[in-house]
């Protein structure tokens, strides 16, 4: 399943209208901001139709989640937005996560538990809010809100960087970081940025990690970088996506698809985002100078006009 | 005191409101406790011990109050020595959490990292059997479990 689909939920006391565009959406956030609420109403509307009064409008069939049967419902359907509320407890578990990679639907899960098993992006961690009133109507109308969009202010300078990743990205980082007399560490992984941070004292530091599929960690480093005011977040989809945005390859079909990548990452094909830049980069420097590869970065990257081409579309961060 | 187990815990009600659903008695709804926490968390008002006033909703039956203020009725009146999970409370319920821990030996399960506010407090994790009492040594030791 690929691209962006509006759906608006509606009876005549509440209006709920927001877009889901990759494949694992999370809802979270304060209490009695009417998530079950909108479990309920997908929930009548799916079972009685029209009868319930509920409207469902979307492109696609929005449709719940839950009970004993959730694997056999989820491997015979496709082409479906799935919303499942947190008193599913199975949504924290390998075996659901091996179900939702490889599936030709989207899921909207509403939870606040951090599901490791699942890379979900940063982007897509809302809560709701009560927007007002709905076109004058005695409707509250009823939108989603970026939990994590007020992350940090912009533009940094810091003196340590922690990457999450160990391969290409650490290398180009630490590349830059030796020019210019700053220290960088890789973190070997998203799960041990948080160990790593407990060094760091009062040093100001820049956490680099993929914001595609951050989200398990982002409870924790929300909170860590609100308290302790020497921690910041930069958190691109991922390094692939830095260096297809940076416009070093020249390439009308990449800049296509940054403006628009929903239309064209299938939920099938990718789990999260990060891969299918990776592949993309992988595909559009194959047997060039350019040429990219994970494990290591290629050294030309590093040349001066090309470092500095990278370096300048990164714009969160001061050099 | 209020005590946090963090993490999973196989014995915790997972879903509080369910439970609640099932198991409330009137007379929680109206202690002055319920009252005002409905009406902050919820903004709703408590009518009677059946009937809730809601802004959005009108007039609503007790099984539909959030989910959170749900698991705080639990926390504050259960006595079945249950141990409910905190997660089902936003962090607009953190206050209450704290408030219901002065006033009696609390025990609850959480799964995530409830923001509990800039303020001073005394909080037992229990996995480490260790009091915290501010967010930051909480997070130090919740990033381990949650």
């Amino acid at each position: 399943m690929k691209g962006k689909y509006k759906v608006i939920v509606r009876n005549n006391k509440l209006h709920y209208e927001f877009e889901i565009k990759r494949n694992i959406t999370i809802i979270q956030g304060d209490s009695a901001t009417g998530k079950t609420t909108l479990i309920n109403m997908l929930r009548q509307a799916e079972n009685l139709g029209e009868s319930s009064g509920v409207d469902v409008l979307s492109n696609v069939p929005c449709r719940i989640l839950e009970g004993v049967s959730w694997k056999l419902i989820l491997q015979n359907t496709a082409g479906t937005i799935f919303f499942i509320d947190e008193e599913n407890a199975f949504i924290n578990t390998e075996e659901f996560a091996s179900e939702v990679r490889g599936s030709d639907n989207y899921f909207v899960l509403i939870t606040r538990e951090n599901l490791y098993n699942l890379p979900y992006s940063v982007e897509e961690i809302y809560g709701l809010y009560a927007s007002g009133r709905y076109q004058n109507t005695k409707k509250i109308y009823q939108q989603m809100y970026r939990i994590y969009s007020d992350i940090q202010e912009f533009p940094i300078k810091p003196e340590l960087f922690i990457v999450e990743d160990s391969n290409s990205g650490y290398e180009f980082f630490k590349a830059i970081s030796d020019e210019k007399n700053l220290e960088c560490e890789s973190a070997g992984g998203k799960s041990n940025i948080f160990s790593k941070i407990k060094n760091v004292k009062n040093r100001e530091v820049c956490v680099i990690a993929d914001g595609a599929a951050i989200g398990p960690e982002m409870n924790g480093l929300y909170e860590i970088s609100h308290k302790k005011k020497n921690i910041h977040l930069y958190l691109p989809e991922s390094f692939e996506w830095i260096v297809l945005k940076s416009g070093l390859i020249d390439d009308r079909e990449i800049r296509k698809i940054l403006e628009t990548p929903e239309l064209f990452i299938d939920s099938k094909k990718y789990f999260s985002w990060e891969r299918f830049f990776t592949n993309l980069l992988i595909e559009k420097t194959k047997n060039s100078y350019l040429q990219y590869r994970k494990s290591a970065i290629n050294k030309t990257y590093l040349h001066s006009k090309n470092k500095e081409k990278i370096l300048n579309c990164i714009e969160a961060i001061q050099w | 005191m209020l005590n946090i187990y963090l993490g999973e815990m196989k014995e915790a009600i997972y879903h509080p409101p369910t439970y609640f659903d099932n198991r409330y008695e009137d007379e929680w709804i109206t202690d002055p406790l319920s009252v005002k926490m409905i009406k902050d968390v919820d903004k709703s008002d408590v009518v009677s011990e059946r009937l809730i006033q809601s802004p959005v909703l009108g007039p609503i039956s007790v099984k539909e109050i959030s989910g959170g203020v749900k698991t705080l009725i639990l926390m504050a009146f259960d006595d079945s020595g249950r141990i409910f999970n905190a997660s089902a409370c936003g962090n607009n319920c953190a206050k209450w959490i704290l408030e219901i821990g002065k006033q009696k030996e609390l025990i609850v399960n959480l799964r995530h990292i409830m923001d509990f506010g800039d303020n001073e407090f005394e909080i037992k994790i229990l996995n480490k059997d260790q009091i915290v009492h501010n967010m930051e040594e909480f997070i130090d030791i919740a990033v381990e479990y949650v």
